[in-house]
């Protein structure tokens, strides 16, 4: 019976590095989804939670199959970058962030749109650039929704497996999470390792999720 | 009030057809008091948004204390920002995750930070909220004190027009009060334009220098409250200010005494012009054709109560009426008076004070118009 650190700090690595990519960005596609209506929204919305409906081997697979040495972005990127984009680190990091757009955008959205209109307005008036207003009064406004969309996201990535797999394989320290070890301690009837792994995956996951509804009640009720 | 300044006056003229039609001009000098009067859905508050720099209207000049803030004609637009314009929003929109305090020092962010919060203080204590009513956040204060700290972000802003969206309509009587005291201290310390839009032609009347009054996004008439009740550009305004006594007629032409007219009072569903009608002699100006078919009004106080019924009937202004309905609301009496001679038609009066005569309903009295106080409009079709 073990316990597969490595996997664990991988996937740890993964959700990590994940939440900082996707955020900055994922924070302004959500504000403008929120503040903006125009007549294409509506597929712009789709395409936004196409990763939240489509089967994880299917995107996985279209992600191999787009990024793959064989393909023209995977060529292009050996041969000027000098850079892998299956079967590595990146590769995980790149899927994972694809995946976990509508994770991080859409509950942001929602908090964007609950934000009255005219807060933004007095802002205006009172002086705030629109950056000082994003900071200081859309932000703290929005942030039980950012914050839990954070957490969802986090422990989504550490749980994730069909993309993973597809895109970075099994390799050791390199692209085998935590939940391809679990995976791999069943396929080799080790059941004992793998009760251990997915508790502690079930009790990270649910401990986090606790620990931002707790803080989003808090702020509720502070307000 | 301070003395009107010139230089330091609003004023505005916007064209524009889309996405709503707004259209009108007007100008508040500084230290006055402006209010934009019109039904729901007339353009006032987009008006009020236009001032702040909040919309961008196909057509406008709008000019502060000297200093052009919109001017399309030469590609000027400035941001709310680079206005100095205070706005205190009809639901307040206060900040919810901030205190008073912080809520006001969001319009002080120039200053640096222990500075900004004294000042903000300050500015609450200018309002009379309380210490413990400036820590807490709006949540925790009444509609009145949330007014307060709104109208306290506005002023932290030193702005060079002040701007209020309907602040009368959510506050109770008390805070009501409260804020007439607290606007005529402001226009009095202040010497800027302030604009206020209201749907509320009593409380328009009571605080207002200037009304502006709009419907369907065009100013119809401005000027001040006396003159407008006085002289209704037309029918619609007479209307939208709420005269009560407005009545149809036919403009007869010249009366022998110069300057004046003679004008057939029409009952209002009967265009018939008969000779038995009361024949009224009134102001002329000299642009109505005879036989104008015309809409014109007196004003309450143009009307006096007449213990008999008079002799003659017309010229003079005397006609004979009966009560028809009697209203006694405390301190004032609603009378609803009809005029034998004019079927369908009813005289309303207001009449202030402990009443004197008894009113019954079918009493027999008369009245005599101040034909001078009769304002005379030609009916548009």
């Amino acid at each position: 019976m073990r316990m597969d650190w490595q996997a664990l700090t991988l996937s740890l690595q993964l959700a990590a590095v994940t939440l900082i990519v996707l955020l900055p960005g994922g924070l302004w596609l959500a504000r403008w989804l929120a503040h903006t209506s125009f007549a294409g929204k509506a597929w712009i919305e789709a395409l936004v939670v196409l990763p939240l409906v489509l089967p994880p081997t299917v995107l996985g697979y279209y992600l191999l199959v787009s990024l793959g040495g064989a393909s023209p972005i995977g060529r292009w990127a050996a041969e000027h970058l000098d850079l892998r984009l299956t079967f590595n680190f990146h590769s995980l990091v790149l899927a994972s962030v694809i995946f976990n757009i509508p994770f991080i955008v859409q509950p942001v959205q929602r908090a964007f749109e609950a934000i009255p209109r005219t807060l933004a307005e007095a802002a205006a008036v009172s002086g705030l650039s629109a950056w000082q207003t994003f900071w200081r009064v859309e932000l703290p406004l929005a942030w039980p929704g950012v914050l839990g969309a954070m957490v969802l996201t986090f422990v989504h990535t550490l749980g994730e497996f069909g993309v993973v797999l597809m895109v970075g394989g099994s390799i050791p320290g390199e692209t085998k999470t935590i939940a391809i070890a679990i995976y791999d301690r069943v396929q080799a009837f080790d059941l004992q390792s793998a009760d251990r792994m997915a508790l502690l995956l079930l009790l990270l996951s649910l401990g986090a999720v606790a620990a931002s509804f707790f803080a989003s009640a808090r702020m509720a009720v502070r307000r | 009030m301070t003395q009107p300044a010139p230089d330091r006056a609003l004023v505005v003229e916007i064209e524009q057809t889309l996405p709503m039609p707004l259209r009108g001009g007007f100008r508040c000098d500084a230290g006055e008091l402006l209010a934009l009067v019109g039904p729901s859905g007339a353009g006032k508050t987009s008006m009020l948004r236009v001032l702040a720099g909040l919309m961008r209207p196909a057509r406008a000049l709008v000019q502060v204390a000297g200093e052009i803030w919109c001017d399309s004609a030469a590609g000027v637009f400035l941001s709310p920002q680079r206005r100095h314009v205070g706005l205190v929003f009809q639901n307040y929109a206060l900040m919810p995750h901030l205190d008073a305090v912080h809520n006001v020092a969001l319009a002080l962010l120039h200053l640096p930070r222990p500075e900004r919060l004294r000042r903000a203080r300050q500015w609450l204590d200018h309002v009379q909220l309380s210490p413990q009513e400036q820590s807490r956040g709006p949540a925790g204060l009444s509609g009145g004190q949330q007014q307060r700290v709104a109208v306290a972000r506005a002023l932290a802003r030193e702005p060079r027009l002040l701007l209020l969206d309907e602040p009368f309509s959510a506050v109770d009587q008390m805070s009501r009060r409260g804020l007439y005291r607290l606007l005529a201290d402001l226009r009095r310390e202040l010497a800027i334009p302030i604009v206020l839009v209201t749907h509320d032609l009593q409380e328009a009347r009571l605080l207002a220098d200037r009304l502006v009054v709009m419907d369907a996004g065009q100013v119809l008439q401005q000027g001040s409250p006396h003159a407008i009740h006085r002289a209704p550009r037309n029918a619609r305004v007479a209307d939208l200010v709420g005269i009560q006594n407005r009545f149809r007629g036919r403009w007869v032409g010249p009366a022998a005494e110069p300057g004046h007219g003679l004008l057939r009072w029409l009952s209002d569903d009967d265009d018939t012009d008969l000779d038995t009608l009361p024949l009224l002699t009134v102001r002329d100006k000299g642009k109505l054709p005879p036989g104008q078919p015309v809409s014109w009004v007196i004003p309450g106080d143009g009307i006096r109560l007449l213990d008999h019924p008079p002799a003659g009937q017309g010229g003079a202004g005397e006609l004979a009426v009966q009560v028809s309905d009697t209203r006694f609301l405390g301190e004032i009496t609603l009378v609803t008076l009809a005029l034998p001679s004019l079927p369908g038609v009813a005289l309303r009066l207001t009449l202030a004070g402990p009443q004197p005569r008894a009113l019954e309903i079918g009493a027999q009295l008369g009245v005599r118009l101040d034909l001078g106080l009769v304002h005379v409009m030609p009916l548009r079709h």
